[in-house]
């Protein structure tokens, strides 16, 4: 239902970004950035720190002008508007809640500003402090809550004046783990129920993947990729988005159509190439058996297990296969016992597995 | 046995930093209160003329200060030049002091050093710099009459006292705003703009809550040390504006009434102490 959703609205986009560019001085912090957000639809910006996603958002918000380039809302050319003519939530990473005010005051600040009736505004607030899950907390002060509760205050300010458009910037890097997994399906959640259209940064792949509709890789002030999850985790478009976007293997070879040769293996490719390619392949999605096992119509290399990582759900090896080094994850199972250093194996995986790029410089 | 301990500890701490306060308890009561508590004292002694203090026990200084008017209204000018000379230095500092605040690296460092560097000359000089510009030939006047405007009477009147007295204290306000604008978020700024406040909102239901410790700081320092401020009323003055500053100084020096000059100073010491509740009050309620 949600691929429907994203189909029929593509072609209407609701947030427009047209070769959005961003010199700071001499520094170019984004770089011709074009991106369409259908409405009702929930985009991460994801990418290593600087970037340029904080960058984007604030130029979404108004909060900094763009050097070149249009952000379109609805149709509608709002490149030169200011913040407080946009209509757009923001949540801050460092939440940025009004310290001189309660948790309520912080919700009705907007609906203040924009001029709700009195009545009204108690009666919104309320709904959206029941939303966020904060009832009995209307009259402390931000440094009277936790992380996880200024988090809410945060969301809660920026939904109830029901912006068109919700920007979160890495909302959830100051929490724990287990509370960024709740708060994580929590606002997925509100944004669906509300069927908001969201903007989300953040510079964690799992969070980008399990959270979004689609991702847009940035990489030093440009897009690499833009896509929904899967297509960014089984197709991605270069080296970079292979590897920011979960783990892989990368190994150099040489490639003569469907067969590459890496070092002493022959590895098949799922369409053929020619050349000096690089090949990567999800350590995952790679099967560990004895020496001699075969696997008839995958690859298959051997080699020795050098190095043993459990981490409880997961059992990382590093293994020596012809003097480099792959990386190869199982799940773990209480039936066996993981495999000790120095076991002589052999890798499988199939062919739709094997990852492959022109190789770079 | 573990509660034993942190009784130990708790009072070697007490011991240790009793000892550190020490020395300066000692020196402030020597230098501060035992002088004060004198004054007070000499508030109750009789003036004697040509300088002497009589004995004491008599409440007749302070019956001069409630019955003649002469005493009401020095204090009420005093007290009503320095709320306006807080007021306008407040209006003067508040928009450097946020520039300052807002400036970053080396450009703020030069700012700061702008900022402070009138403190470096002595009020002395920098009144007599004033009498340049405001006396009837001075700077002013003289640019007035070249644009066809009739002169003002800016000096030895209030006008002068003012103008001068602002401008001296600005650097002590505008650095009493800077210590106190710490929790000036700009982030918190930015958020209010998003949620639709204007400019001007954002100033005034943001920027301002945000900066008030440092308002209320820089107010308390500049009403004090208005009040008791005298070599520029005195000399912008021309000795034709009376304050209580320097009336103090006419009935200790020229009449050599010290009793008097003791009791008004008790006085002066009174509005102090209104003053600091009336700031204690302000910041309690900011919290
Ligand atoms: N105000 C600024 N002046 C100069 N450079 C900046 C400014 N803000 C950000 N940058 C630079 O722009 C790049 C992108 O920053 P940002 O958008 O904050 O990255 P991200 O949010 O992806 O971590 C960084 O290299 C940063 O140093
Ligand atoms: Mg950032």
């Amino acid at each position: 239902m949600a691929t429907a959703q994203s189909a029929a609205a593509g072609d209407g986009a609701f947030l427009s970004l047209r070769g959005l560019r961003k010199v700071y001085t001499d520094f170019v912090a984004v770089e011709n950035l074009h991106l369409d957000v259908p409405k009702g639809e929930l985009i991460a910006l994801l990418g290593p720190s600087g970037c340029g996603k904080t960058t984007t958002l604030r130029m979404i918000a108004g909060l900094a002008s763009a050097t070149a380039g249009h952000v379109m809302v609805g149709g509608r050319d709002i490149t030169s508007a200011p913040p407080y003519d946009r209509d757009m939530g923001v949540v801050f990473q460092s939440y940025a809640l009004f310290p001189h005010m309660t948790v309520a005051k912080n919700i009705a600040f907007g609906l203040q500003m924009r001029k709700v009736p009195r009545a009204e505004i108690d009666r919104r607030v309320a709904e959206a402090i029941s939303l966020v899950r904060l009832n009995g907390m209307e009259e402390r002060r931000p440094r009277e809550l936790s992380g996880g509760q200024q988090q809410r205050v945060a969301l809660a300010r920026a939904l109830v004046i029901r912006p068109s458009i919700l920007l979160f910037d890495e909302p959830l890097s100051n929490l724990d783990a287990k509370l960024r997994d709740e708060m994580r399906t929590e606002i997925r959640d509100i944004q669906q129920r509300l069927g908001i259209t969201a903007v989300f940064v953040t510079h964690d792949q799992s969070e980008a993947l399990a959270m979004c509709d689609k991702v847009a890789v940035l990489n030093a002030g440009r897009l690499e990729q833009f896509g929904s999850p899967i297509e960014l985790y089984e197709h991605p478009a270069n080296p970079f988005v292979a590897s920011f976007v979960g783990r892989v293997n990368r190994l150099p070879g040489t490639a003569a159509g469907t067969t590459v040769k890496v070092g002493a293996h022959d590895v098949i490719l799922p369409k053929p190439m020619t050349g000096a390619v690089e090949v990567m392949v999800r350590p995952h999605r790679i099967a560990l058996g004895g020496p001699s096992d075969t696997a008839p119509g995958a690859n298959r290399v051997t080699g020795t297990i050098s190095q043993v990582a459990y981490a409880g759900d997961l059992v990382q090896y590093g293994i020596d296969v012809g003097g480099t080094r792959w990386f190869v994850e199982q799940q773990t199972t209480a039936a066996r016992p993981p495999e000790v250093p120095g076991t002589p194996v052999s890798l499988s995986w199939r062919v739709e597995d094997t990852l492959a790029f022109p190789a770079q410089g | 046995m573990a509660q034993a301990d942190d009784m130990h500890t708790a009072s070697g701490r007490f011991g240790l930093v009793a000892m550190l306060l020490a020395p300066i308890i000692l020196v402030n009561s020597f230098v501060f209160l035992l002088p004060i508590l004198n004054l007070f004292r000499i508030s109750f002694n009789e003036a004697l003329p040509g300088g002497g203090i009589g004995p004491g026990g008599t409440l007749e200084n302070w019956y001069k200060l409630a019955e003649d008017s002469y005493y009401l209204e020095i204090m009420l000018r005093s007290v009503g030049m320095s709320l306006l000379v807080t007021l306008l230095a407040l209006l003067c500092s508040y928009p450097i002091a946020l520039y300052v605040h807002r400036a970053k690296g080396a450009w703020r460092t030069f700012l700061f050093v702008l900022v402070v560097s009138p403190l470096l000359t002595s009020a002395v000089v920098r009144t007599y710099g004033w009498i340049a510009m405001l006396a009837d030939q001075g700077l002013i006047n003289n640019a007035l009459g070249l644009l066809g405007f009739s002169p003002l009477r800016l000096l030895y009147n209030q006008t002068g006292i003012v103008i001068g007295l602002t401008e001296i204290l600005m650097p002590y306000m505008i650095l009493a705003l800077l210590a106190g604008f710490g929790r000036l978020d700009p982030r918190c700024e930015e958020a209010a703009l998003t949620l639709g406040a204007t400019p001007v909102q954002t100033f005034w239901r943001i920027i301002v809550p945000l900066t008030a410790p440092g308002i209320a700081l820089g107010c308390l320092l500049c009403f004090v040390l208005c009040v008791s401020s005298f070599i520029t009323p005195r000399i912008l003055g021309g000795g034709r504006v009376f304050l209580l500053a320097t009336e103090i100084y006419d009935q200790a020096i020229v009449t050599l009434n010290w009793p008097g000059a003791a009791t008004l100073s008790i006085l002066v010491l009174v509005i102090f102490g209104a003053a600091l509740v009336v700031y204690t009050r302000a910041v309690n309620r900011l919290n």
